[in-house]
């Protein structure tokens, strides 16, 4: 386990690699100079010449970029141009509250979709499986910067039980995290009932019914374990989406979180912050894909560490 | 049907002889289907409204970088820093310099200013305002090595000397009539550092708690601030950066206060709630056309003023603008003392525009045929507004034979190729033009970037020599009559079009009082403002 786990994480050491490759060159071709927009055009060329000195902005490309991935080790992610701040201490700031958004929108999608996946699935063809499809299909269909104003239309205004925008872990976060969940939730469910469907009809099903084994049972203990795996890979997955989603959920609710960092970071071409974000991001979802391999394999003993 | 539309229609009043039972049936059927977790949520429907509280609540459209007066850039910085610090001079409605720490100033000669400090004043954290005060913040923005991006402003302060602890005296290199325009720049006490998020306490009147990044910023009022405390004694200023979530904010009273961040479609909604208040005046932020004139067919001026005159900019302000936006013939706010009032506007005339077209050697090749006397491309950012401006220009353009192709780009993309001269028409707004010496920035031929912002290339010889002449002369009355003639020749050769300066919205709580909506969008007269009582309303809005 601790081998498979040492060679898991050197393996994923290419992959943040190439993500911080790619996103250095990437942010330093978009037009827009960093210097131009901070000190604006009054400023005079001289005043902007020291500036690009200041940020080291004069140097050639690469020992630009040598610099950057000298820091990382160091956890020395450079200094934010728009505030000055260490860029480390500005996500550190905003993270707490994009992963309470991300862990309880996924909560909310996995509640939701384990019960109502399982119940289309042993009730295929019923009423309980057209409403789940259909449920489904309009919350994949309702795009997040549509749900969440009418989400705050219904239970804010309307309602009047629930604040439009603001930040906590308590009434504030309701709304964001039905609006994130919502199209995961609708995802999971097809999922959980296509891959329940499927196990249902395999032989060891059967077997156990035909030994006694309540129909109740046999789901809930035999074949809806087997039917996870899948569902939690694509919950690992997706939670990259969720993140990327949380851009705008976040501009909606006008809730601190990375994603609004990083849209302001890519505005002002400050090249340290969208880095440093876009680093943690991949950081994260490297160690949550990890993390879900390692669950898949406790789900289902076949899956060897390898 | 677009989103706001939705918004306006969900929002009306339902008949009155279904309202009530449809409304009921409507929340009883939503709170049953609620998710569990949603039931195991305090509702708190109790809850008092901020107003209630004696709390006002502004929001604004985004957050601010950073809230240190000596480095703030960013709009929304400046705004809480109205209400924060407290500068030397500040500037009244009609946009003219008043005292504000320092009670009186003079200029003996053009290279000297002096200003007198009030009696008595004090920082938020009770230390005393002198005179060594203010030299710090001025020489601290001066010192290269903080990095200021005001320190070019102050490039002609040569000396700045504190002779008792009451006076201050800038000595400049040179003649610069706009530098007492300059001097509305917060105090910070002496020896404050930068730190981004925990800024230097100010002498304004109200005294910053807490800020959050992205979050919103708490202040309370200053009772040792010299013009007294300020009637209302917390204000808390909520960043939110999606226009339909501040209006229901406001429809909600957990916002009671915003100004310019409200949809100009959703305003009729604002004002049928009895809550609210719409208000309006003059804005001094100026849109515009700039054409570029290092492009063959552009570099004619009957091109341009083809263009401008196929342009029913009265029409857009009807329809886009819901007639919240005043047509301006110069880039300068309409209120400002250096506008020439007899200025001629270019009129909407298209069969004008045809023949000037026809002049300059670009005749309709067919007529009333789809082949285009000219083809111009047209770079917008990716503001929904403008979308929308340029696609009905786009249109009112293409009747008179110019086929304009629209590119909406990311801000930062638009801004890096209009700066680098990559364009043929774009279009922008001039934001918080303080002094007629924008004619030296936007028009000088030496001004072109990066020394400036002369996008265009435009270069005249009798242009440059008024705004060089009119940056150091001190005769208010001179300038006046330098800068009418600057006017003149712009609108004579039409380097760029202004377009309309959009009114100043302001939708409050009808309880708030007291606020003097200014050109300049300053939040400077929140410190006057009071929660009056008025007799209660029905609410269309949620119950709390």
């Amino acid at each position: 386990m601790r081998g498979y786990l040492l060679g898991r994480l050197l393996r994923t050491l290419p992959v943040v690699f190439g993500v911080v490759t790619v996103v250095f060159l990437l942010i330093h071709l978009l037009p827009g100079d960093p210097v131009e927009i901070m000190l604006g055009e009054s400023a005079a060329p001289a005043q902007k010449e020291e500036l690009r000195r200041e940020l080291r902005l004069d140097r050639p490309i690469l020992a630009q970029y040598g610099t950057y991935l000298a820091g990382i080790p160091r956890g020395d992610l450079g200094v934010s141009f728009r505030s000055g701040e260490p860029v480390l201490g500005e996500i550190a700031r905003r993270i707490p509250a994009t992963f309470l958004l991300a862990a309880t929108s996924i909560s909310v999608a996995v509640l939701v979709a384990l019960p109502l996946g399982v119940l289309a699935a042993v009730r295929r063809g019923k009423g309980a499986d057209y409403l789940s499809g259909i449920g489904a299909m309009l919350s994949l269909s309702v795009p997040n910067f549509l749900l969440g104003p009418l989400l705050v239309l219904l239970f804010s205004v309307r309602l009047g039980l629930l604040p439009v925008s603001g930040y906590g872990a308590g009434r504030p976060l309701v709304l964001p995290a039905v609006t994130l969940g919502t199209g995961m939730a609708a995802l999971l469910t097809r999922m959980v009932r296509a891959t329940l469907l499927e196990e249902l009809r395999k032989e060891y099903v059967t077997a156990a019914i035909a030994r006694g084994l309540p129909y109740r049972s046999a789901v809930a203990r035999h074949a809806l374990r087997n039917a996870l795996v899948p569902v939690v890979t694509a919950l690992g997955l997706s939670f990259g989406a969720v993140l990327a989603g949380s851009v705008i959920t976040e501009t909606i609710f006008s809730w601190p979180g990375i994603g609004r960092l990083l849209i302001q970071a890519i505005d002002a071409r400050d090249y340290p912050l969208v880095q440093g974000c876009v680093l943690v991001i991949a950081l994260f979802t490297v160690a949550v894909n990890l993390a879900t391999d390692i669950l898949c394999a406790r789900l289902d003993p076949r899956i060897r560490y390898e | 049907m677009d989103l706001t539309t939705g918004l306006r229609r969900f929002l009306a009043p339902a008949p009155s002889f279904t309202g009530g039972r449809a409304a009921n049936r409507t929340r009883r059927a939503l709170i049953a289907v609620l998710p569990v977790f949603l039931a195991a949520v305090p509702w708190g429907c109790a809850q008092k409204l901020p107003i209630d509280e004696g709390r006002m609540v502004i929001a604004l459209p985004g957050a601010p970088v950073n809230v240190d007066p000596r480095v703030a850039t960013d709009a929304y910085g400046e705004q809480v820093l109205q209400m924060t610090h407290a500068s030397l001079v500040g500037r009244d409605a009609a946009g003219e310099m008043i005292p504000d720490l320092a009670e009186r100033w003079e200029s003996p000669d053009p290279l000297t200013y002096v200003f007198r400090l009030r009696p008595g004043l004090r920082f938020h954290d009770g230390r005393p305002l002198t005179s060594a005060d203010a030299r710090f913040t001025f020489a601290w923005i001066l010192d290269a090595a903080n990095r200021s991006p005001h320190r070019g402003l102050y490039r002609n302060v040569a000396a700045i000397e504190t002779p008792d602890p009451r006076t201050v005296v800038f000595r400049l290199t040179e003649p610069f009539a706009p530098f007492l325009s300059t001097m509305v720049r917060g105090i910070v006490p002496a020896g404050s550092r930068a730190r981004g998020y925990a800024p230097p306490a100010g002498a304004g009147p109200y005294r910053l708690d807490d800020l959050s990044p992205d979050g919103e910023a708490v202040l309370s009022a200053f009772d040792g601030y010299y013009g007294g405390p300020p009637a209302i004694r917390e204000v808390t200023v909520k960043f939110i950066p999606d226009s339909n979530v501040r209006f229901l904010e406001l429809r909600m009273g957990s916002v009671n206060f915003v100004l310019n961040g409200v949809d100009p479609d959703l305003l009729p909604a604002a004002e049928e709630a009895g809550r609210l208040v719409v208000g309006e005046g003059p804005g001094g932020n100026v849109t515009y056309l700039g054409f570029n004139l290092r492009d063959r067919a552009l570099s004619d001026a009957r091109v341009r003023r083809a263009i401008a005159m196929a342009i029913d900019r009265e029409a857009i302000v009807r329809t886009i603008w819901k007639g919240r936006a005043d047509l301006v013939t110069s880039i300068l706010p309409p209120g400002s003392w250096a506008a020439d009032p007899d200025l001629p506007a270019t009129l909407f005339d298209p069969a004008r525009a045809r023949r000037l077209l026809d002049e300059a050697g670009f005749p309709d090749p067919d007529g009333e045929g789809p082949l285009p006397r000219l083809r111009l491309t047209y770079k917008t950012s990716q503001n929904e507004v403008r979308r929308r401006v340029a696609t009905v220009i786009q249109d009112q353009l293409r009747r008179v034979g110019v086929s304009v192709e629209i590119q909406s780009l990311e801000w930062g993309t638009f801004f890096s190729d209009i700066k680098r001269g990559s364009f043929q028409i774009y279009s922008l707004t001039w934001v918080g033009i303080a002094d007629p010496d924008i004619f030296h920035l936007a028009f000088h031929s030496r001004s072109v970037p990066p020394d400036g912002a002369n996008r265009g290339g435009y270069s005249d010889a009798e242009l440059d020599r008024l705004t060089d002449a009119a940056r150091r002369e001190s005769s208010r009355e001179k300038r006046r009559a330098m800068y009418r003639r600057v006017q003149r020749i712009l609108a004579r050769d039409l380097p760029v079009v202004p377009l309309w300066a959009g009114r100043n919205v302001l939708v409050r709580d009808r309880r708030l009082a007291g606020f003097l909506l200014t050109p300049d969008e300053s939040y400077s007269s929140v410190r006057g403002m009071r929660i009056v009582s008025l007799p209660p309303t029905p609410s269309i809005g949620g119950r709390r």
